[in-house]
């Protein structure tokens, strides 16, 4: 008898055995998550354990006096303290400032790419770009380019007529300016996302609408965006996650200047931990972000069960 | 798609479109590379000089002048490679038994924890990672930068890992295995060599992430293992503003980038939207 035929016959009369190996496959299978949840569990659930414990501590950097326990003292202190309500509306209007700008640019520039016109690798290549270069570099370069002296945007606002801006100096338009440095890189993002999805289409709705003689701007309103909603959804969702982890560029731009305009809640608890010191309250800021990121990931959860 | 390509204005429209945002797109590059072989006078010039300046490498020269950036490179690349490595051999593993197996205990609260990993703000960490780094005496050392890394980049890995695995058809691994090749074998003989292509992919994306972290090496990182983002972001805090080497920097930082772009080109889109949606 041949290996092969001797394994059917022992498949076949041993069920039992079958399922019992069954489950120890499942076993030996889940082992190859085993290195991964190891460095899980060491690098990112134990600090963010440390950060909760740190968080009820009144401990600061180079303190002569070892902190010592003050139960939820920096939450009651920074939670409802104004600081962070601040930080959390600049947060919400960068945010905002972004999303106008990059859903309508990107899912535009995906329609005009979908029309697979002559050049549109080159296109596509060019436009990616943006999107994989180093934060800190593009936010380096943006910040010699709105120069409200030197930098070549106010020049071209003079040549063009038009009166220069105080980019990086005043209130709104500091906060304008990190907006559109971080859609000059986040643009990409929704463009590939939107093409995956028009790529992905059915095409004969909008076939029918132009048969019924409907407008190219009235196909999309009416026949494409409302295809499109549930990966629009999802592009936002990760937009909104991605404003709120934002730093690097506002780190070179601002800093948070000026004065507290553009203090975003990373920027605050990087500054109260890092410039001031003060690793309790800094702890705290941090388990007050997870917390306000939360609902946005059990959101970014059902998503993915979904098309999973 | 010839018939969405519509009338004649709406093509030249589109094409003046794409022109504009192309120029948006690649002016802030050529303007860093331009910069960066600009002397002090041509970079400061108003109006700008975009093409009529003597180019130098007086700026890439001053860089290589110091020992220090010779090491800023060195750490960079040591950093990015090493911690890629751990981030893709650790996440195939997970993503073999998230592509073959439907069900396995554990799987739902890791693909949880995964999300989680990718949605949460690193400020979230940094407090308790400085914390802990300086307590164990690991503050700028490399390998805690390299195992950090490899550990928030591990999302991605496993994503695109378990894509590319999903590619492979399980029937060339049963053949295999009725063949008489064990489990071990099957995955070194059969899966690897299939899988390469994603597994290079799936290299350059997370080495990508690397090469571009800033905030944990901002922090953990002191004079002997400072990366690349973090030197370039020593500029800002200089007085005089020295906009030339400054440029260097970013435009060496920046080379890699485009450079490995080209090279995986098309398995980049899927990558750049990995964690979105399951394909």
């Amino acid at each position: 008898m041949t290996t092969e035929g001797l394994a059917h016959t022992m498949e076949a009369g041993l069920s039992v055995a079958a399922r019992r190996s069954g489950r120890r496959l499942r076993r030996r299978v889940a082992l190859l998550t085993l290195p991964s949840w190891t460095m899980l569990a060491a690098l990112f659930a134990v600090p963010i354990g440390v950060g909760v414990y740190l968080s009820t501590r009144s401990d600061k950097i180079g303190a002569f006096v070892p902190g010592r326990g003050v139960g939820l003292d920096n939450y009651r202190r920074d939670v409802f303290d104004s600081a962070l309500v601040g930080a959390l509306v600049t947060t919400l209007i960068i945010t905002f400032i972004g999303l106008a700008i990059q859903l309508p640019v990107g899912i535009g520039l995906a329609m005009l790419l979908h029309r697979n016109l002559r050049g549109t690798r080159l296109f596509r290549t060019a436009l990616l770009l943006p999107m994989l270069l180093t934060p800190v570099a593009v936010g380096l370069m943006w910040r010699f380019m709105l120069d409200a002296d030197l930098g070549v945007i106010n020049w071209l606002l003079d040549t063009m007529g038009l009166s220069r801006i105080g980019w990086l100096g005043e209130k709104w338009a500091a906060r304008v300016a990190i907006a559109l440095v971080d859609s000059w890189q986040s643009i990409p993002f929704v463009m590939l996302m939107t093409l995956a999805a028009l790529a992905a289409l059915p095409e004969a709705p909008l076939e029918a609408a132009r048969v019924d003689g409907a407008t190219s701007w009235r196909a999309f309103r009416h026949v494409t965006l409302p295809m499109l909603r549930p990966v629009l959804f999802v592009t936002l969702m990760i937009r909104v996650v991605d404003s709120l982890k934002l730093f690097d560029i506002i780190f070179i731009l601002t800093r948070g200047a000026p004065g507290r305009a553009t203090e975003t809640v990373g920027l605050l608890t990087y500054n109260t931990g890092f410039n001031f010191l003060e690793t309790g309250r800094a702890a705290a800021l941090g388990v007050a972000t997870a917390i306000v990121t939360l609902p946005i990931y059990v959101m970014w959860l059902r998503a993915q069960r979904r098309t999973a | 798609m010839s018939r969405a390509n519509g009338s004649r204005a709406g093509r030249v429209a589109a094409y003046v479109l794409l022109v504009l945002a192309m120029l948006a797109a690649l002016f802030p590059l050529f303007w860093t590379f331009s910069t960066s072989i600009k002397n002090r006078i041509a970079s400061f010039s108003i109006p700008p000089r975009f093409f009529n300046f003597t180019p130098t490498l007086k700026n890439y020269r001053k860089l290589f002048d110091t020992d220090a950036f010779a090491q800023v490179v060195w750490n960079t690349v040591f950093i990015t490679v090493t911690s890629t490595i751990i981030s893709v051999a650790v996440g195939t593993l997970a993503a073999y038994a998230l592509a073959r197996h439907r069900r396995f205990p554990g799987r739902r609260p890791f693909e949880a924890t995964l999300v989680l990993v990718r949605a949460l703000p690193g400020v979230v960490l940094i407090v308790p990672i400085y914390q802990l780094a300086t307590r164990l005496g690991v503050y700028d050392n490399q390998w805690a930068l390299i195992l950090i890394y490899a550990t928030i980049n591990l999302p991605f890995a496993v994503w695109l890992m378990t894509g590319f695995i999903e590619q492979i058809p399980a029937e060339v691994e049963e053949s295999a295995r009725t063949d008489g090749a064990n489990g071990l074998k099957v995955f070194a003989f059969v899966v690897f060599p299939l899988a390469s292509p994603g597994i290079v992919a799936t290299s350059i994306f997370v080495a990508l992430l690397a090469w571009n972290e800033f905030l944990i090496p901002v922090l953990l990182a002191g004079e002997s293992s400072k990366t690349l983002p973090v030197y370039i972001s020593g500029f800002v805090s200089a007085r005089t503003l020295d906009w030339g080497p400054m440029a260097a920097a970013s435009a060496l930082a920046i080379i890699p980038i485009a450079v490995f772009t080209a090279l995986i080109q098309r398995r980049l889109v899927s990558g750049l939207s990995s964690g979105a949606v399951k394909e």
